[in-house]
């Protein structure tokens, strides 16, 4: 169990040492207890690191959004306004839990819990780092099936989304519930067929080995001609995947009101906030550590693990703030165009690439090519 | 098919060009103004909350009887010309819509509405505001009436001791002219 | 299996189809949007009846935002109703002053001087550019796409400075008046509006990039909510929402007042570039170019006002009491046709007082278009209308 993951042996370290403090060892607890024990850790930080990111986003966003519409956007508390996420958190936190009569009380107050659950668990097979003296991936758990199970962990989100949408007993709510549920499924196609390509280039489904395939600049997106296409591809599918515009019709607040959250309110309207900004973390992480080489910065992969998290860290900032960009942008989709735009061109096109992935790298045609190029 | 392909081309091709737009903006100055501490710079001719020459006021009322909303109340005694003993002039603000029509009639051209706009309050009661400067008589006119009155005062005072001293001197006469008669 | 007698439909995502289909229509639903709902613009409320996303039946019910306007004006004598005509149609409020005391001063039998003619017009054609700004900026924000909104709002707001500078008020401005203009142009004006044109020319250009050009923006509106040329006439629409039809009908060209006889400028219509004639995206286009338009307008009237002749007002009596009689006067409202009719008894307050408000009128129209659409069309619908709901209550 601890030999498969970085993190969990070095939180039974931690309580290794915290223990001789008290003249105890780690052995005095039996196995099963030494992992549920690490497991709540890990799961209690990675709570609080997506906590506070969302934190970061939620500002960067309103930043980003304000001067994009020529307006400062939040600049009161806190120097250039960063602590106004937080006031607005407490804020949040303190208003009424309301349930509308009629809800599903059971369904109504499950569903936020389940829909961010399903987003923060995918986070477990995330490679943050890469240490390079063990030559091993930094992640909770490097699980031979990573995507697999990352893909699958993801989709039940969509069943919380659905359960929040019924339970709130609003028609509107209904309608978004609807859409999110033809949407996500649709658009797991396409982003299931191009997240295809680099497990095939890769020869591996965990995210870990794929990290290890990039280090020194060898980066995916590079390695032949399809790639960006497969990039993009991946992008458009992973931005309907986490709701943001122009695929935001679940909430789509000029047609829905707030589309499926919009009884919720306070603790259980932030978890739906979370789990968007949550999601769009763990989308642009993958697309980071599948295209754009994880941590690795062209040969810095020699240097410390804390760096190449750095790394990784800027690549998911600049794909949030493409997203942001996009949203701040474009008009919303129709749903039937939604439903167009993920079975009619995107998928048809990921099954292209696919294709032409496979030949490509099947008859080795980029060292031919090499070849031919530096004969002549 | 075909055209839905191409159509996603057109779709990507413009979003980029929209893109570049918000971009733009995105390096720009911001145009809004930091609200409490910097406040915009209004026109003279701005109609904010009115001000009151109160000198210059007949009160004659034109104002409240052209206001659309009936928003002015005014408050006042003549005792005599030229001299005007206030009671009240008050302009309701939560009724008052800024037409500026209160200003056109005036025949003094006392009534202006000023740069001031930001007026809210707790209560409505407190929209309610006083424009007179001072209650009563004019602190100009105060003097000129107190000096009028001392005038008067002094001459009453005057005619009164005058009236004395004739009194006085008067019986003497009768009284001489009795010693006379006598 | 296949239902034989079920005939396979070419496209899934058909509406007609879809409406039609018996197998996959669902339980049809009432559904309530508005009055509070955010894309009503206002205090609109529309009771729809759904199948699935399918909108089957629409009824615009209006009421919310009724503050007796017409009575107000009933009870008022000529020159205190003037600021209420602001709070109608707010968004333009310059246009519905100017209907209103051309009505009168038709009643009153008033001369007005040219100067004074040609400032309304300047004053009245920015303030429809300013209304414009609104429709394109609340019609991204229906589409869903926020920056286009706070951009026209960049705009709109420089505009109102200018209005602020001659009149002093920003939105409910009271500055065309009964037998003239409030005030006179103040110095320095002219090459301040002059100067925002130049500008606003170019951020027109932007706003294209932004929104008009934009696919998905076109898929959003281009054959969407198609009104033919007969429905224009039967639901008596008037303004953009008719121009966008394709029928080239507008009350300044057409039964010219003021000076608009004198002008050059060209009336856009709907030429179904993008789709249909008479698709939302054609209204919506009309519209901007109707601002571009308005610019060239504006400039002509300052060149115009050099050699004009007269002052900024006629001689009002200050007790007015026009005589006995009716009148009607219809103007072009950024919305459409504006009419005020009002009866005299010879005293000093209207014995009637009617308002034809173009956004009423426009809006009757709903019930007829929206079945058919899906949810998202509706809110573009409806967005195209351009409804304001100050005007629509009164």
């Amino acid at each position: 169990m601890f030999e498969q993951s970085i993190i969990l042996s070095a939180i039974r370290d931690a309580i290794d040492w915290v223990l001789g403090l008290v003249g105890q060892d780690i052995s005095i607890l039996p196995l099963p207890v030494q992992v549920v024990l690490c497991g709540l850790i890990a799961a209690g930080g990675l709570m609080g690191a997506i906590a506070f990111a969302v934190l970061i986003y939620v500002w960067m966003e309103r930043r980003i959004a304000g001067r994009m519409q020529a307006r400062r956007g939040p600049n009161r508390v806190g120097p250039y306004g960063l602590l106004q996420t937080v006031a607005d958190t407490f804020k949040l936190l303190r208003k009424e839990d309301i349930i509308p009569t009629g809800a599903n009380r059971i369904l109504f107050a499950f569903a936020p819990m389940l829909v961010l659950a399903g987003v923060v668990a995918a986070f477990a097979a995330i490679p943050i780092s890469w240490d390079a003296d063990k030559g091993e991936p930094i992640m909770i758990a490097d699980i031979d099936l990573g995507i697999f199970l990352i893909t699958a962990i993801v989709a039940t989100e969509v069943i919380g989304v659905i359960m929040a949408g019924w339970a709130s007993n609003n028609k509107w709510s209904l309608y978004g519930a609807m859409r999110e549920a033809a949407q996500v499924v649709s658009y797991e196609i396409p982003l299931g067929l191009s997240l295809l390509v680099p497990v095939l280039i890769v020869g591996d489904l965990s995210l870990g080995a794929a990290t290890e395939d990039q280090l020194g600049g060898n980066w995916l997106i590079w390695r032949n001609p399809f790639m960006w296409a497969v990039f993009f591809i991946f992008y458009v599918a992973g931005l309907a995947n986490c709701k943001r515009a122009p695929f935001d019709l679940p909430e789509a607040e000029s047609e829905l009101v707030a589309g499926f959250h919009t009884e919720y309110s306070g603790l259980r309207f932030s978890f739906f906030f979370m789990e968007e900004y949550a999601s769009m973390t763990l989308i642009s992480a993958i697309g980071a550590i599948y295209f754009f080489g994880a941590g690795d910065l062209f040969g810095l992969q020699g240097s410390s693990s804390l760096i190449m998290f750095g790394v990784l860290l800027f690549k998911i900032l600049v794909s949030i703030f493409v997203m942001m960009w996009i949203r701040w942008t474009l008009p919303r989709l129709r749903i039937d165009q939604v439903m167009t735009l993920g079975y009619k061109v995107l998928t048809p096109i990921a099954f292209f690439l696919l294709l032409g992935v496979t030949v490509w790298d099947l008859y080795d045609l980029n060292d031919k090519l090499w070849e031919l190029f530096s004969r002549s | 098919m075909v055209e839905t392909f191409k159509d996603f081309g057109f779709a990507v091709k413009t979003a980029i060009k929209g893109m570049g737009i918000t971009l733009k903006t995105f390096f720009e100055k911001p145009v809004t103004l930091q609200y409490p501490e910097e406040r915009p710079e209004v026109d003279s001719r701005y109609r904010g909350i009115h001000f009151l020459e109160q000198e210059k006021c007949i009160s004659c009322k034109v104002c409240a009887l052209a206001c659309p909303v009936d928003c002015i109340h005014i408050e006042s005694e003549l005792p005599e010309k030229g001299l005007y003993d206030w009671d009240r002039f008050d302009i309701d603000y939560g009724l008052c819509m800024f037409c500026e029509l209160c200003c056109f009639p005036c025949p003094t051209n006392c009534i202006h509405m000023g740069k001031e706009f930001d007026f809210s309050r707790f209560s409505r009661m407190d929209l309610v505001r006083n424009m007179l400067t001072w209650e009563g008589v004019s602190p100009a006119q105060k003097k000129e009436v107190d000096g009028i009155a001392a005038e008067k005062a002094a001459k009453k005072a005057a005619a009164a001791e005058a009236k004395k001293k004739a009194a006085q001197d008067e019986p003497k006469d009768t009284q001489d002219e009795k010693k006379d008669g006598e | 299996m296949l239902n034989p007698a079920m005939p396979l439909p070419d496209d899934p995502l058909d509406r007609d189809i879809l409406i039609g289909a018996g197998d996959i229509s669902t339980d049809e639903m009432y559904i309530n949007m508005g009055p509070q709902h955010p894309s009503t613009h206002g205090v609109l409320r529309v009771l729809l009846r759904t199948d699935g996303e399918i909108v089957t039946e629409a009824h615009p019910h209006i009421g919310y935002l009724h503050r007796c306007a017409e009575k107000i004006g009933e009870c008022l004598d000529y020159i205190k109703f003037q600021p209420y005509t602001d709070r109608m149609d707010y968004l333009a409020a310059m246009n519905n002053n100017l209907g209103y005391a051309m009505t009168v001063e038709k009643l009153a039998g008033l001369e007005i001087p040219e100067r004074a003619q040609l400032l309304r017009v300047i004053i009245v054609e920015l303030n429809r550019i300013a209304s414009h700004l609104i429709a394109f900026g609340t019609y991204g924000l229906d589409a869903g796409a926020l920056t286009p909104f706070f951009h026209a709002w960049r705009e709109r707001e420089e505009m109102l400075t200018l209005f602020e500078k001659i009149c002093g008020a920003r939105l409910t401005y009271n500055y065309v008046c009964i037998g003239g203009v409030v005030n006179d142009m103040p110095e320095g004006w002219e090459d301040m509006v002059l100067d925002f044109l130049d500008r606003f020319e170019k951020r027109w250009k932007e706003y294209n990039d932004l929104l008009t050009y934009n696919r998905i923006f076109i898929r959003r509106t281009a054959d969407i909510g198609v009104i033919t040329r007969e429905d224009c006439v039967a639901y008596a629409l008037t303004g953009p929402m008719m121009r966008g039809s394709g029928i080239d009908w507008d009350l300044r060209r057409d039964r010219p007042y003021m000076m608009y006889d004198r002008f050059e400028y060209d009336i856009p219509i709907g030429e179904g570039k993008m789709g249909t004639v008479g698709d939302c995206w054609d209204r919506y286009w009309v519209r901007m170019v109707e601002m571009k338009e308005s610019g060239k307008i504006v400039r002509q009237a300052f060149d115009m006002l050099k050699g004009a002749e007269g002052t900024h007002k006629a001689k009002v009596p200050k007790v007015f009491k026009p005589k006995k009689g009716e009148c009607y006067v219809g103007i072009e409202n950024p919305r459409g046709e504006l009419g005020f009719y009002i009866v005299s008894d010879g005293s000093k307050n209207a014995y009637r007082m009617r308002v034809r408000g173009p956004s009423f009128c426009n809006l009757s129209i709903l019930e007829k278009l929206l079945p058919g659409a899906m949810i998202a069309d509706a809110v573009m619908i409806i967005g195209s209308t351009d409804i304001v709901l100050g005007e629509v209550d009164r």
